[in-house]
């Protein structure tokens, strides 16, 4: 049965808040907008920080690549706190069920011994890596200008966390429990020569001044580490009887496909940009001068030993993935 | 027995499902001269010295399982210190 | 899967092992800030995380939560729920809130981001991260549950900007801005101390009872919903302060020191919801009083200063001065307010009978002997057509810049008023507290932004009011008298055609 239901019918004076009429007009806007545009504050700070004099408590200047508008950019997934939350409990609890699936039915044991070795030696450590991202992600979250990109970031700073917490959970799934592969793990961080390389970028990475070449340099090393990790080597685990590797690679690489959506885009905004793109543009080329040899070099050093494990021409695929990268920045640039 | 020992330890919970009622009468099973007072929305416990979760009792009384972290959405505020918080557990006291 | 580690090692595990020394760069060039405020840390390992959580239960339980309280907002709407509020000018209380406190939480937001990167300890770094994550939540449910308010009332449509540029908000902006300003483990304990933890209840309890008994649901519940990140918050703070003392000795004076500047800072910001849960609640609560008494005075005072002594921590300076004004800081507040709220983004009016019954008996000291003759003042003046605002703009606090309408402990008909001379120029404070916070900073506190001085100075659009209110982005509608205003012709008008509601 259908039926009618009468209301009171009141019309509301605005139909949203005052900055976002003044941006798109009188009409309802979206709780993405409402939570995000204009939310900053922009001017008359009342002192500067003890611990950066130089600059004010938010300010433009900690990065050379500018907006003129802070909000010419915003979030193509349209994450504000309750889908951010909501979507990455998803992505966690699909990670919970393939972990409980493989534990219970054994196996990782069944693992062949390159890809199990891969594992615990090469794929476990990154769960040092990805804090590191976290600290690269956070700053940015800190210092980035406007709330659209600062949000982004914070996102992307807890998502390494809980990257990293699946690779440990990973870690301690392979030792039935325990943490012994994780304290392996670190060791191999801090000293085996396939992760020195990744190690030295984040560590230079973390004392980059400019929180925005942190992000993008960090971003060069994820463009060729996850293609490298959970999408080259997760067909290649299914064709070598490592299937498990290739359930768990699901998962962050679900995530990479997520992150590559807003911070393509910020990369586009930013070289749109009607008054500042041609030097951010500029900027940009200078930090893939900068920084894509490093990524390339520390990569391809992981992807050796990732290559004497379990084979597939992992470093072949590094220098494959580099050209990409370069490709894209100058398409970046060439479309603007 | 010294002075902090006899000191109120307190919990307010939200009162807004079935299951944080549940975690109530846990809490009134395993501990002693509780007292639970409770206002629109709000459950107020009130001990002497501590107050101890129990994931187990929890567990018997809901009918099905139950990780102590699922007390994150029923805890409105607490007075006291949490001196132990693990999978089976959680206990509030103070501390001096 | 044999579960051999306890959750504790597994935490561990899964947080603050994930930390490692650089090698490549110099250590102290990746956490350059965590020494210059003379904090000694030895051990950061004795750093502990009694709410272990992890990231995976951190996503589970918060879209649970906000599943549910975006059903409320959702249903609330639908329902146009406002029609049900006690009365239209409840809303200024919400007005307050969304133009002082949401921009705080958004603060907090960024600068837990900032602790988050430049603890040089893992435990509290994470801890700071899901605090830097609660706040944006904070920050939006709160303007997402104010939504609806602004969409029919007037006050809340430009509060962003508002927060930059208008007077009163001066006094939290300026509050934050010298936590941001400070050192990490100052801002430590300047907020997830002094303000999470000891002066919390002061400041949210007010509102969300406030919310609970004048019919705004959607508020109410969001104050329920943050209650339990709430929970996290307030146990860093605690933490917080007992990790540092415990730490070295030589940490004690430093704490204390900041325990009685951000007390006071606190203090006299609070002073704001004061004046809200006295005068801007149509049903009442309790009173500003009892708030504190209950809230400071025997939960912190007599609970968790007893547990500090152990350190060597003393209560608050000035704590007596703020005893000695429980009776009479709302009153004056409310008048500061009521005297200026035509430069204001919510609008104040006399209390009505039943109102001033409430507060005779809830300040029997007080209310009758100082401020009923203000009150039957300003009612006769509006009953002969007018209606008092003060004629000028006031003198503020450098420190606190809340005008200068606090009164001297144990004389309340004498204005406070202290004064210092710094390279030239003098300064003027509220209290004996501001005084004493600006002679420990000068150089900080000169750089404030005053309103009034900025107006002045020809700073805010222009000479005159409606240049100033022009600038402030302050529509007609938003402040002024309540009485005869756009919300209260509206509530009449949507009241007398309404059907009778269950």
């Amino acid at each position: 049965m259908q039926y009618e239901l009468r209301q009171q019918v009141i019309e509301p004076r605005r139909k949203t808040f005052q900055y976002l009429i003044e941006r798109n007009g009188d009409k309802p806007a979206s709780r993405y907008e409402e939570g995000t545009i204009d939310v900053q504050p922009t001017e008359n700070f009342h002192y500067r920080p003890l611990w950066d004099p130089a600059h004010e408590l938010y300010d433009e200047s900690y990065s050379a690549l500018r907006l003129t508008d802070p909000y010419s950019f915003l979030d193509p997934r349209q994450y504000y706190y309750a889908p951010y939350v909501t979507t990455r409990a998803q992505l966690h609890d699909g990670f919970g069920r393939t972990l409980e699936y493989l534990e219970g039915r054994g196996l990782l044991a069944r693992l062949p011994d390159g890809w199990r070795t891969l594992l615990a030696e090469l794929v476990l450590p990154l769960r040092h890596y990805e804090s590191g991202a976290q600290l690269i992600s956070v700053n940015g979250a800190r210092f980035a200008y406007g709330a659209s990109v600062e949000q982004c970031l914070s996102y992307a700073a807890f998502d390494r966390i809980g990257l990293a917490q699946m690779l440990s959970r990973v870690g301690f799934a392979l030792a039935d429990g325990g943490d012994e592969l994780l304290t392996a793990a670190k060791q191999q961080w801090l000293e085996a020569t396939p992760l020195q390389g990744l190690r030295r970028i984040v560590e230079e990475l973390l004392v980059e001044p400019d929180w925005a070449v942190g992000v993008i340099g960090l971003d060069l090393v994820d463009r060729l580490l996850y293609p490298l990790l959970y999408r080259h080597l997760d067909e290649a685990a299914l064709t070598d009887g490592a299937g498990p590797y290739s359930l768990i690679a699901q998962h962050p690489a679900s995530w990479y496909v997520d992150q590559r959506k807003w911070l393509d885009h910020l990369l586009a905004t930013w070289v749109a940009d009607p008054e500042h793109g041609a030097r951010n543009a500029d900027v940009l080329t200078g930090v893939v001068e900068a920084w894509l040899p490093k990524a390339e070099a520390a990569v391809t050093a992981y992807a050796t030993a990732v290559e004497a494990a379990v084979g597939t021409d992992a470093a072949a695929t590094v220098s494959t993935l580099a050209v990409r990268v370069r490709a894209d920045f100058t398409a970046l640039k060439g479309d603007s | 027995m010294t002075a902090s020992s006899v000191r109120t330890v307190g919990l307010d919970l939200q009162e807004s499902s079935e299951d944080t009622r549940r975690v109530v009468e846990a809490i009134e099973q395993d501990n002693d001269d509780v007292v639970v007072t409770q206002i629109p929305g709000l459950v107020k416990i009130q001990a002497p010295g501590q107050l101890v979760i129990r994931r187990e009792t929890v567990e018997s009384l809901l009918g099905r399982p139950w990780e102590t972290h699922e007390f994150q959405l029923a805890i409105v505020s607490y007075y006291g210190h949490i001196a132990e918080w693990d999978d089976d557990e959680i206990v509030i006291k103070w501390d001096h | 899967m044999a579960k051999k580690l306890s959750m504790k090692k597994r935490y561990s595990a899964l947080t603050r092992d994930l930390d490692w020394t650089p090698s490549y760069v110099d250590p102290e060039k990746v956490f350059p800030y965590t020494s210059f405020e003379g904090i000694k840390i030895h051990d950061w390992a004795k750093w502990e995380d009694p709410f272990r959580l992890t990231v995976d239960s951190y996503y589970k339980y918060q879209a649970e939560k906000d599943k549910r309280l975006y059903a409320v907002l959702d249903g609330f709407a639908q329902s146009q729920g406002h029609l049900s509020l006690s009365d239209a000018k409840y809303l200024n209380s919400m007005k307050l809130f969304l133009q002082g406190v949401t921009p705080l939480e958004y603060a907090a937001h960024r600068h837990f981001a900032f602790l988050a990167r430049h603890y040089n300890g893992p435990g509290p770094r994470f801890a700071a991260l899901c605090q830097s994550i609660d706040e944006l939540r904070h920050t939006q449910t709160e303007i997402h549950t104010l939504s609806t308010y602004n969409k029919y009332y007037g006050g809340m449509h430009s509060w962003p900007s508002q927060f930059d540029r208008v007077w009163y908000l001066s006094v939290p902006k300026s509050f934050f801005d010298d936590a941001m300003s400070a050192g990490p483990f100052e801002f430590l304990i300047a907020i997830s101390f002094s303000f999470e933890y000891l002066l919390t209840n002061l400041l949210f309890v007010p509102f969300m009872s406030g919310a609970s008994f004048n019919g705004d649901l959607p508020s109410m519940t969001f104050g329920f919903s943050a209650q339990s990140d709430e929970s996290r918050h307030m146990t860093l703070g605690l933490e917080a302060i007992k990790f540092l003392l415990e730490q070295d000795e030589a940490n004690v004076p430093i704490i204390q020191a900041w325990i009685d500047k951000w007390f006071w800072r606190g203090y006299r910001l609070v002073a704001l919801i004061a004046q809200m849960i006295d005068y801007m609640l149509p049903r009442k609560v309790m009173s500003w009083q009892e708030s504190f008494e209950l809230y400071f005075e025997e939960q912190m005072l007599n609970g968790l200063f007893k547990d500090l002594e152990f350190y060597g921590i003393k209560p608050p300076r000035h704590v007596e001065h703020a005893i000695a004004e429980k009776e009479i800081l709302s009153h004056q507040v409310y008048w500061g307010l009521y005297s200026f709220s035509f430069a204001a983004a919510f609008t104040t009016t006399v209390p009505d009978a039943e109102h001033q019954d409430w507060l005779r008996a809830q300040y029997p000291g007080t209310f009758d002997k100082h401020y009923q003759p203000l009150w039957d003042k300003a009612a006769k003046i509006q009953a002969d057509g007018g209606r008092f605002f003060f004629q000028g703009l006031p003198q503020l606090c450098q420190v606190c810049q809340i005008p200068m309408l606090f009164t001297e402990p144990g004389d309340s008909t004498t204005i406070c008023q202290r004064e210092r001379e710094y390279q030239g120029e003098r300064y003027h404070f509220c209290s004996d507290g501001c005084q004493w916070i600006f002679d420990r900073e000068p150089e900080k506190y000169v750089q404030a932004w005053l309103p009034v001085h900025q107006i002045f100075q020809g700073n805010c659009g222009g000479p005159s009011v409606p240049e100033v209110l022009a600038w402030y982005g302050i529509q007609d509608g938003d402040g002024g008298e309540y009485v005869g205003s756009a919300d209260h012709v509206d509530w009449e008008r949507w009241h007398a055609a309404a059907p009778v509601r269950s």
